[in-house]
Formats: structure tokens, sequence, C-alpha cells
């Protein structure tokens, strides 16, 4: 335990105390060290791992509605494509940036990028739709300068380039868990056929055996994605390695 | 046709003209045309330069459109930033204040209804006469506009004036934070007031004249120098009066918003606004007077009686900044805190300057 | 609201002659009103000061509606906090703009579904939306450079995307998916769900117990170690309490809590109860009782007991109706607005996610405004002030120096009568909105209760999830959230010691800390990726490792911040001026600070040697040397010393804590456990993170976790009915909540000008308050 005590100044303290805030003023209005970026002549280096704008992939997602479920903020809402998949679309009148979708999207369709400077005039325009998020977009920008922030032990420096900092970058992909969707007890099977209408990848299909409903995964086109598991009506699915 | 010269003798004009050798030499070049001649010894003729030019109101309004940014991006360096930029990047946005003063022209004024309208239209303007009177009797070198050997017991009394109308303006915009913002500006003008005047008295009396001019030819050694303890004094009730940090009681942005003027908008604040910088301005010429010298410094070859006027102004332009610097050093006193360093500290310091003034003048050391 | 028009005002500007000086005057003179509604208010800090400089543009910021002529709307607008808006945007001289950072502003962001929130764009017309959470100062910069380019006549958006084909290869119809979330239909409630743990003096003390209070009580219950649940009956409530308080020595409340249980109809009202004694520090007593399920049922209040328990059974009453006999608050709205009835009752329906996008819009539930400008005050208040000769100012919600609550200052002369506090203009509904989120979705919620000390708002609520799972969490992940703890921790102080600069009026004070700070966020960003809202703890560990260099630079700041901090001490903390304003005011002795409910350094600062990373110690605070710091002053000063010497103590553990990283091995961040079938995701969560924890279940009963957070103790409690992956009730008690009643006991009798050195000591976060 550490008491602390409060300073008691008598007059000569003072004084000298005085004489030490203008001395700190003096000093700083002849070698200030000033810690200014010059946005928007100027723009702050930040790290690639930086959370901005999203960019999206569609090749390599598996619709599997993750990141519209995690959303906190109800920002990614799904759409339909002309191939009746469903792809996210983003508010970023909702976005808060926690890239908790980037961070759930398995097949790493989902990206970020730096932009994070956007003025919109008009709340409408904020929706940004899946056929927008796929290509690099442009946006307003005056910077010459580049400024990175250097700590050193003995301060912090501006270090000043003079180059343009791409916004995009690129990412490793997530690692790879393969799973599969499985029914552990066939026989409880009621035959509704919802997992085979949920299934985007097609992998479950249905027979019709002696009047008797029978679904079949197919091992090999199942992503993974978990819907069938989420929306089976009797609970019978499980995702397992593959 | 009349004969400019008898014109310029008729007025008075000629022999109490501003002598810049430099000029006068253009001067004879340019071909005699009857009435730039007239003009230019008209501009010349000093207690016309001291009222129109310097210090009057040209250098006001420089001033006035510089000064803030001055103090902007000192205060701004000091702080590890950079202050206004932007506006021309390459100059340091130099004309920012320009911007601010058309945008301030350009707002609407809003007069809420709980306002006394007719005062609270009125004292944005009428708060000009006190800032603006001291200067006709504030020297800068020899060039004066008025010249009385009361000239310092005039300005005191035209300063003295100041708060009041301060308070018209509080009491005009009926709020409840320009209420309590007046009343504290009440109390502080009563507490630095007096030491404020005793430091100038002991300062008369140490020069033996009250005419600035006389107390600035008097200064062979600096009244700073001679009586520091009068130079605090004047200095901390300088910041006083001004408002400064730390005695920035009455306005404090963070508890009262601003105090008495919380209410104003559009070019009546735009006024407000500048008129602690030309009550700072009056001061500082005051100051410079008392404890530096006035205009007096070496002279600068060729430019005769102007010469006085630059080292004026740097000294006034050295001691404004000083002061206007303050608030990147302090906090804020509280209200009682500042009273009691008005009544108690400040009048002591006044009363041991006095002291010491007299026995300086006694012992003779002017 | 009707006739307003975005663009009447670049009419003004282009009417009438020297149009092209009006224009440029008003482009580079934008003078933005402060109006910092919520967390956003922090990056606005940050866009304006030495890190960023908004002044550059000219736009410099004005406290004063009357003079300003731009706002920038921070966030969130409450219900109570849009009477505000609208009349000082009436307030301001045309021609006027307006620009709304952060996605609250916009369509509510992370509380789109809050009973309590409202559009700006509905209230005033706005001219730039600036997404973000909470914006970047690059973002806020942004949209002052769109303003003027609107001035100029060029109105535009300032990100242009390209459209591309999508895939458009025939495939088959899908079926839409149901919400991820599953509520139990009858979930079991159960508050002490009794749990097996190596407690010995907690049995020991249940004996005592059960001999103490002979009949009052219904059961006594281990719920898990440090914690026992007494049940008792309403009327006998106030007779435990004073046992409690008469024998054992229980002398403050930590949390006052109702559960609803609609379909038993009751209402379970629990006391959370401790003592500063030093073996009772750690033990919470929660003393419960069930109440009938009424329009308004009535209890009889503890605030004669425990008078840190008024303001949150305040709260109670506005949540859910329930009357507390006994207290004084119980006759108007505390926290909420007028028209705002009981939210936290169960048949209080919130809107449902949507997970399609239909007609082209987002879906943003519809908000109704508040009808009236004027906010109550409470009844015969003015009469009673003029009666008594008080004057009565009202300071804030919208005030340079209110922070977003109303203060309702009764003065005579100099001095301070009564200060009445007004939250609530941040309050967002954090409770109600977790208790319809998953629990992952709750990480990013919790932390925009404070975004100047987001990862101990994070750890709390984690180590509540971590507590109810017995998860134990990877060494290096333990090291790396002390770390980033106590980054936050500074981070906090350092806003504080920024606001209370800028209460004493030293503006540079303010610059010098927001520099530093500005450094705490270069270290966070490049950590998580997000300056303010890392959202980057999770149950089990952290979302990834973080690299080597950052731990260098972490490193380097230690030292590199003394500096800065050299000069900062010099200017400000030990500036006469400040001493003098600062020394001696708001005395609060230790039993005044026990009383009201203090907590945090500002407790100790009134001599009491609580701080839970000693008492109670999680993450690796055990491992580390460092030191508590008390004192015995109890005043502005010596709260502020002690807050400036705890973060010298933090910058100790920070240098022993990166010390150790540096060392140890890269390996798991996050625990196996709780990943299960993804353990490869154990070192980087990318890509699993919704398998992991979107079904999340915590087991059955009340889970309490209490972490030594910028501000003080910050407790949460989590109930789950054991099926559900969503929590049934998750109480959040924050430490600004807590110091309200410190500012209001500390001020009476003190000079007004005091108020602010008080108010800026205690070191107030409103959003972290209201929540």
């Amino acid at each position: 335990m550490k008491k602390v005590t409060v300073p008691e100044q008598s007059l000569g303290e003072k004084v000298v105390k005085h004489a030490a805030a203008i001395r700190v003023a003096m000093k700083e209005s002849v070698y200030p060290l000033t810690a200014t970026v010059f946005y928007p002549r100027e723009r702050k280096k930040m790290p690639d791992n930086f959370r901005g704008y999203l960019m999206f992939d569609p090749d390599k997602c598996i619709s599997c509605w993750e990141c519209a479920f995690v959303c906190p903020a109800n920002a990614i809402q799904m759409k339909e494509a002309p191939n009746k998949r469903y792809y996210p679309t983003v508010d970023y009148g909702k976005c808060i940036f926690c890239h908790f979708c980037v961070d759930s999207c398995s097949g790493g369709a989902l990206k970020t990028t730096k932009i994070h400077d956007v003025a919109y005039k008009d709340m409408g325009e904020m929706l940004t739709l899946t056929e927008e998020m796929i290509e690099e977009p442009e946006i307003i920008r005056e910077d010459k300068k580049l400024v990175e922030y250097e700590i050193d032990e003995q301060d912090l420096h501006l270090k000043r380039t003079r180059e343009v900092d791409t916004l995009f970058v690129e990412v490793t992909p997530p690692v790879e868990i393969p799973m599969v969707s499985q029914c552990i007890e066939p026989g409880s099977c009621l035959g509704c056929r919802i997992c085979e209408e949920m299934c985007e990848s097609g992998a479950i299909s249905s027979i019709i055996e002696r009047q008797v409903i029978k679904m079949a995964i197919d091992r090999d086109k199942c992503t993974g994605c978990g819907l069938c598991v989420k929306e089976c009506s009797m609970q019978i699915l499980r995702l397992v390695r593959k | 046709m009349i004969d400019i010269n008898t014109v310029i003798t008729g007025l008075g004009i000629e022999g109490n003209q501003v002598s810049v050798p430099l000029i006068q030499q253009m001067l004879d070049l340019l071909p005699e045309i009857p009435m730039i001649k007239l003009l230019i010894s008209f501009i010349l003729w000093k207690p016309f330069f001291a009222a129109l030019i310097c210090p009057g109101f040209a250098t006001l309004g420089i001033l006035l459109l510089f000064f803030p940014w001055i103090e902007r991006k000192l205060c701004g360096r000091i702080q590890w930033r950079v202050g206004p930029h932007e506006i021309v990047w390459w100059l340091g946005g130099i004309i920012q204040l320009l911007a601010d003063s058309l945008r301030f022209l350009f707002q609407e004024v809003i007069v809420h209804k709980d306002a006394h309208r007719p005062y609270f239209l009125q004292f944005p303007f009428l708060t000009f006469i006190p800032a603006l009177l001291p200067l006709l009797f504030i020297p800068a070198g020899n060039i004066v506009a008025i010249e009385t050997p009361y000239a310092i017991q005039i300005i005191l009394a035209v300063i003295c004036l100041f708060p009041l109308f301060i308070l018209g303006l509080g009491w005009a915009s009926n709020s409840r934070f320009a209420f309590i913002g007046t009343v504290r500006e009440a109390f502080m003008y009563f507490a630095y007031e007096v030491p404020f005047i005793i430091a100038v008295l002991g300062m008369i009396i140490l020069y033996g004249t009250s005419d600035p001019v006389g107390i600035a030819n008097k200064q062979s050694i600096w009244g700073i120098i001679l009586n520091p303890v009068a130079a605090l004094t004047f200095f901390i009730a300088a910041a006083m009066a001004t408002s400064r940090m730390p005695f920035e009681i009455a306005e404090a942005d963070q508890e009262l918003a601003a105090g008495p003027h919380v209410e104003y908008s559009g070019i009546a604040f735009g006024l407000i606004y500048v008129l602690c910088y030309e009550k700072a301005y009056v001061l500082a010429g005051l100051m410079t007077i008392l404890f530096l010298g006035g205009g007096s410094g070496p002279e600068i070859a060729g430019l005769g009686d102007l010469s006085g006027v630059i080292w004026f102004l740097l000294k006034t332009l050295i001691v404004l900044t000083t002061l206007f610097v303050l608030r990147t050093i302090y906090p804020r006193y509280r209200l009682d805190q500042g009273l009691s360093i008005g009544w108690g500290a400040m009048l002591s310091l006044s009363l041991i300057a006095l002291a010491l003034s007299i026995a300086l003048a006694q012992v003779g050391v002017i | 609201m009707e006739g307003d028009d975005k663009d009447r005002n670049i009419r003004i500007l282009h009417s009438g002659v020297l149009t092209p000086l009006r224009r440029w005057g008003t482009k580079w003179s934008l003078w933005p009103c402060h109006f910092v509604t919520s967390c956003c208010g922090v990056e606005l800090a940050h866009a304006f000061a030495c890190g960023f400089d908004g002044e550059r543009l000219g736009t410099l910021n004005m406290g004063i509606s009357r003079q300003a002529n731009f706002i920038i709307v921070e966030g969130t607008i409450t219900r109570k906090m849009a009477r505000a808006l609208r009349i000082v945007w009436e307030q301001m001289p045309d021609p006027k703009f307006v620009n709304v950072i952060g996605a609250c502003g916009q369509r509510g962001g992370i509380f789109w579904n809050s009973y309590n929130i409202t559009r700006p764009s509905e209230i005033v017309p706005v001219d730039f939306f600036i997404p973000g959470c909470p914006i970047t100062p690059e973002g806020l910069l942004r949209g002052v450079r769109a303003v003027q380019e609107k001035i100029e006549g060029r109105d535009r958006t300032t990100i242009k995307f390209k459209t591309a084909a999508l895939p458009s290869e025939e495939g088959k119809e899908n079926r839409i998916p149901t919400t991820a979330k599953i509520f139990a239909p009858t979930p079991a409630i159960r508050v002490d769900v009794p749990k097996e743990v190596d407690w010995d003096f907690g049995r020991e003390m249940v004996k005592n117990l059960k001999a103490q209070l002979g009949d009052v009580y219904k059961s006594i219950t281990i719920t898990d170690k440090n914690r026992i649940a007494i049940k008792t009956t309403p009327e006998n409530l106030v007779k435990v309490a004073r046992k409690l308080s008469d024998t054992m020595g229980i002398d403050h409340a930590k949390n006052v809590n109702v559960i609803d249980v609609p379909h038993e109809r009751k209402f379970i009202v629990e006391y959370m109860v401790s003592s500063y004694r030093e073996e009772l520090m750690p033990v919470i007593i929660t003393i419960f009782t069930e109440i009938g399920r009424e329009a308004e049922p009535v209890l009889s209040s503890l605030t004669a007991l425990w008078e840190s328990g008024d303001y949150s059974e305040r709260e109670m009453h506005d949540f859910f109706g329930i009357r507390f006999e006994g207290n004084e608050g119980m006759n108007r709205k505390f926290l909420l607005a007028p028209e705002t009835e009981t939210p936290l009752r169960k048949d209080f329906k919130l809107e449902e996610e949507r997970y399609v996008l239909e007609d082209g819009t987002p879906f943003a539930p519809a908000i109704e405004l508040p009808s009236d400008l004027k906010m109550p005050l409470s009844e015969g208040l003015l009469e009673e002030a003029e009666k008594s000769d008080d004057f009565v100012v009202l300071i804030g919600p919208h005030h340079t120096g209110s922070g977003h609550l109303r203060w309702i200052m009764r003065m005579k002369g100099d001095v301070i009568v009564d200060v009445i506090p007004d939250p609530g203009y941040v309050h967002r509904s954090m409770e109600k909105l977790a208790e319809n989120r998953l629990y992952i979705q709750n990480i990013p919620l919790f932390e925009r209760a404070n975004i100047s000390d987001p990862i101990n708002m994070n750890l709390g609520y984690v180590r509540a999830i971590e507590k109810a799972l017995g998860i134990e969490v990877p060494e290096r992940a333990k090291y790396i959230r002390t770390m980033m703890a106590e980054l936050s921790r500074m981070g906090a102080f350092f806003y504080d010691s920024g606001i209370f600069s800028l209460f004493t009026g030293h503006s540079t004070g303010f610059m010098y800390v927001w520099a530093i700070r500005e450094m705490i966020l270069e270290a966070i960003v490049r950590m998580t990726g997000s300056r303010c809202t890392p959202s980057f703890i999770i149950p089990g560990g952290i979302r990834r490792d973080i690299s080597d260099d950052v731990l260098n630079m972490t490193s380097n700041f230690t030292s590199a911040v003394n500096k800065r901090l050299q000069k900062f001490e010099d200017i400000f903390i030990y500036n006469p001026v400040f001493v003098a304003r600062a020394k001696g005011v708001g005395v609060l002795t230790r039993e005044e600070a026990i009383r009201y409910g203090i907590v945090g350094p500002f407790l100790r600062a009134s001599g009491v040697d609580y701080d839970i990373r000693k008492v109670e110690p999680y993450e690796v605070y055990d491992k580390l040397d460092w030191e508590v710091t008390t004192g015995d002053a109890g005043d502005c000063l010596g709260r502020y010393m002690g807050r400036y010497e705890e973060i010298k103590q933090s910058l100790r553990i920070l240098k022993q804590a990166v010390d150790a990283l540096k060392e140890m091995p890269r390996g798991d961040v996050i625990s196996e456990e709780v990943l299960g079938e993804y353990k490869e995701a154990s070192k980087d969560i990318k890509g699993h993170l919704f398998h992991a924890y979107g079904n999340l279940v915590l087991p059955r009963g009340e889970w309490t976790s209490v972490i030594e957070a910028g501000r003080g103790t910050l407790l949460y409690s989590i109930l789950s009915d054991g099926e559900s992956n969503v929590p049934y009730r998750v109480r959040v008690v924050t430490p600004c909540w807590m110091n309200l009643r410190g500012i209001i006991e500390a001020s009476k009798g003190e000079r007004v000008a005091d108020f602010w050195t008080i108010y800026g000591s205690f070191g107030y976060f409103p959003p972290e308050a209201d929540r």
C-alpha cells in the first residue's frame, strides 16, 4: 500500500513551481513537441489490421448467414443475388466496425480495408449493396504525405514520407476447419425437407423410397455452413469434422 | 486658387508633422500636385496621424485582424498543435481572423425575447467609447493625438469606465449565466482597480509628471527596473482587467458559458470578441509607456519619428503576447481567490510599489 | 421535424450582395457548438486536440450555441437529449450546419432497437453523416471538409462505389433461416443456484449467518466462491439488512437489482452488499426477496442503512415501476424521459432483428419523437428555492462544463446549497438490449458504455461469462489482457485529466494529456485494429495474438511517456494555481465516502484500502509487483494525485507484463475448452467466431463479476436460465453511476466554481453512468 500525500506548497515552492510552468511554456514555444497530423493533406498510417470499410468476395462466400447473425447492430442484412443465393449488404448507418462478421466469415469472403473517413450527404446512401462491396471503392483524398507514429524509448515521433498510402490490404485467409453436416439419428427424421430447402450449396437432397422421404448429405458439396443444423426441426443434425 | 502652404500653416499643421526622412525624400521627388501634398501633410499631421494611424484606428484594426491569429498560433504551438493553418497554408493561415469576422458580419443577430432590446443592441457599440478614447492620449514615440499633462489620469478614468459597459451587456442579456458573470465582473472590478490605480499613481510620483511623452523621455532606466513591484502589480491587474487566465473569472467558459456574452450572436458578438483585445491593447500601451520606456530605442535610420512608433508597437506587442499566452500556462482562480489576491496580495504589492516610488523619488533617481 | 430544409442555409449564403465573401467567410469559420452527446465526443476531442488539431481548418470549438454555426452531433440522441438538440439548433443564428457523426445518430448503430434513442436527422436538418462507432478523427475532419465544399457549392458524398456483377448462374430457391437466438419458452429463473466450491471461510460464514439471522431468512446458499445468497421475505428484508449491517459491519450496497419473472407473476428484488472490513472485502452477499408482479409493487427501501443504494433504487423504480418506500426519489423519473414506462419489464418488447434486406432499405424501427421541448423540473423546486432566497441555475445538458447531464444547482450567493442531478441524457438502455442479444453480441454493446476505458468494460463482462463457464484462460492471453487493461486504465485517467484541466480552464493540460492518449490509442489500434472500441477480449481469451512490433512499441511507451508527463506535471499538476483550486475542496471523509458508495480511486483517496486487483485478483495482477495507492486527504487534489500515482503503478504493471510477454513463447490465446470443435482457432479466432460462440449458453444461475475499472468497481451480474443463448438479465453497475452521489455530497457548501473542480476530480463519464 502506498500513501499518497497532497503537495504542500510554501511561498518559495510556489515561486519555483510558477517558474517551472512558465519555463515549460517558453520552451514549448521555441521547440514544441508538436504531434499534429495535417489531415486532410496528410494521412496517418493505419495498421494493416485496421477495422474499416468492408469488402466482399462472392466466390468465397458460402452464404452461411453468420455475418448477419453475429452482427450486433443488425447492420448486415442478406440480399438475394441473381443466382438465388443470399449475400450480405452493409448499412454503414448502423455498422459499428466491430468486425465480428469478418471474424465469423469462415471462407474469408469478407475483408477489411483502411477506409474510415467518409461523409455521406444522405442517409439512404449509407446502405452498401453486395455488388458495391466487390470492387475497391474510391474516396475523395487530398493527402500527399503519409505520417507514421513511431514511439521509441524517448518520445513519440511523427515520421513523414511523401507517399500515398494504399487503403486496401492483403489478408491471410482464416484457418480452415473443415466441417460437414451429419445426421446423427436418421430414424427420427420427419422428412420435412427444411434442411434441403436451407442448403444453399445443394448438398442435401431427398429421395423418396417406398413413400418415405430419406435425406442424403453430399459430403463433398457440403460447406459446413451449419444452417441445416440450426434449422432442423428435430435437432438431429450435427456439424462434425470432415 | 488657395495656396496650399497657407492652408497648411493656417491649420497649424506645419511644424507639427511626423518627420520621416525616407518618406520626405520620396515626397520631394513627387511633382507638385497640391491635393496630394495637402493630403500627405494632413496625414502626417501628428494628432491626426496618432488618432488615425498609430496608435489609433489603423494600427488597432490591423492588430485586431492579426493579433488573435498570433495568439492562436502561439498558444497552439505551446500546446503541441498548430492553430489556424489551412486557410492559406503556405502562410500559416494568417488571414483566419478575416474569415471569422466576415462570418460574424454576415451572420444573423439574434435578440432573444427576454433581452432588453435597446440596451442589448446598444451596449456592444457603446463599449467602444472606453476602448477607443484612451488611444487619443497614448503616445507612440512622440506622436500623440491630444497632448495634455493629465493624460495618464484621463486614460485611467476612461479605462475604469470599461467594466460598467460589460455590466450593461450582462444586464441587458437577462440570462442567468450572464447575471452570475456580471456579478463576478463587478466584484473583480473593485478588486483590481484599487491596486491598479495605486501602482500607476506610484509611477506618476516617481516620474514627477503624468504626461506620457514626458514619462517616456524620463526613462533613461526603464520603469520596470526602477520599480519592478509596480510593474508586476500593473501586469497582474492588467490580466485581471482583461479577464486573462488565471483571472478569467467573469467569463469562465466552462462554468458560465462566457458569462456576460452568453446571449450575443453575429456581429454583436464579433464586437464583444474584439473588445478584450482592444482593452488589452490600451493597457499594454500604458504599460509600455510607464514601464518600458515608451517609444525609446535605438534610432532606425531613415525613419525619423516612425522609429519611435515601431519601438512602441514592438514593446506593446510583446506585452500583449505575454498577457495572452498566460492562458496556456494557468488554470483559472476561483472568484473568492481572485478577490483575496486583489484585495490582499495585490493591494499590499501596490502599496509597497508606492512606497518604493516615493523613496526613489526622494533619492532623486530621475 | 416539419419544415426543415437542409439546403436552406446554402440558399441564405448564396443570396444578396457579397455572396463570395459570405461563402468564403463561412467556409473557413465553421465553429462547432459543443454538442458532446455520447462516446463519439472522445474522438471529437481527439480531432480537436493536438493529434489532429481541427482548429487548423478554422473550426474553433465554441461552447455557446449563439456564437457557433455548426453542430457536430456526437452519436446518440436520446429521448431526453432530443429536446436539447432542437433547442440548441434553434438558438443558433443562421446560416448553420449540422453533421452527425457515429452510427448511433444515423440508424442507431448498436442501439438501433433501443427504447430510448431517436434519430437526429428527424429532429434537425442534417448536412452530412459520418459512419463509424466511434468515428475516427479523420472521419470527423472529412465531414468538416465536406461541409466546406458544400458551402462552395459541391454537395457530395465522399465515397464512390463501383458496381460489379454478381454471379448469375441459376441456383435453387433457398429458404430464409430463422433467428439465431434461442429463448427458453418458460425460463427457470433462480438467483441462488448452489455451487460446490472450495471455500471454508464461506461455509463458516454461512453457519454464523444462520445463527445470527435466526428466523428472518428463508435460505442461505453459497452460489460461488465469495458469493452468498440470502433469501428472505419482503417483510423481513429490512430486518436481515439491519442484522447484517449491525453485526457483520456490512457497510455498502454494490448493486440493487430487479428481475422480472412474468410467467411466475413475481419480481425478484436483490441487494448485493459488501463490507470494507478487510476480511469481508471480497465477499458479496446477495439479499433477495420475491414480490408480486403488480402495476406498482411496494417494498421498503434500504437507503436508511445503505445510502449507496439510493440511485440504483431510483433507477429500478424507473425500469420496473417498483416503489421503494422511504426513498425520496420516487416521485419523478430519474434516468428515463417522462414518456417512457417501465421498459425493463419483460412484456415491454423491442423490435426483432431482420436478416433479409427488404425493399432496398435497411430495417430500422419507427421512433416517436418527444412532443414538447421542455424537460420538467421536480415539482415545487422553484417555489421552494424562491422562498429560501436561493438562485437556481440549470446547467446542461448542453453546457460547456456540464457533460451530458443536467445539474440543477441551487446557490446562495457564491455558495452551493444543493446540486440535484438529472441524469439519463445518454441512457441507451444497455441492460434491456443485452436481454435481446447473444452473449457474444453484448461484448461490443457494453464496451460502448465507456469508450474512454473500453477494455475494462469488455473484460468485466467477459469475466462474468468465464466465471459461469469455469474456463481457465491461457497464460499468454492473461498477460495480454492485463497489459491492455492497464493501457485502458491510463487512457481513462488521461481522459479525465484532460477534462479536469478544461474544467479549471487550463486548455494546455488538456492538450498535453491528449497527446499521451494519442500514443495509447496508437498502441491499441495496432493491437486490435480499432482506436476506441476494440471488442478484443472474448470468453476464453482474446481475438488474436499481437505482434512483437506492437509489444516493443508498448514497452517503449512506458519510458517515452515520461518526457511528456514531466511537462504535464510542471504546467498543470504542480501549478500553484491548480493546487490552490483543488486543495481542500470537496472533502469526503472515509465514513462519508463509504456511506455514499464512492468506488475506486476516489474511495481510496479517502483512505479505504480497497482495490479489487488485490482483494480478488484476476488475470495476472497477483503475479506482478505493484502497490495500491491510498490517501487521507479526500479532497479534489487528493483524489487526483491518488489516481496519478496509480497511473505510475500502471506503468509499472505494463512494463512487467510486456517484458513477460516478450519472453513468453507464442502459444494459444483462446482456451480450447470454450472453442470445443474449433480448437485450431485457438491462436486466432478469425473465421470461426460465430461457430464457436454463437450458441454459447451459460449454466443456470446468477454470475457476478467485479473488476477494478479505470474509475472504480465495475460490477456485472448475468442471470442465465441455462437454456437460452441470450442472457435473461444483465445488470451492470458502473463506477461513475456510484460516484454520482459523491459529486453531489462533496459539492454542498462549496463555492460555485468548485463544483467543476469536484466534478472534474471524480472523472465522471456520463455514458458510463447512464449506460
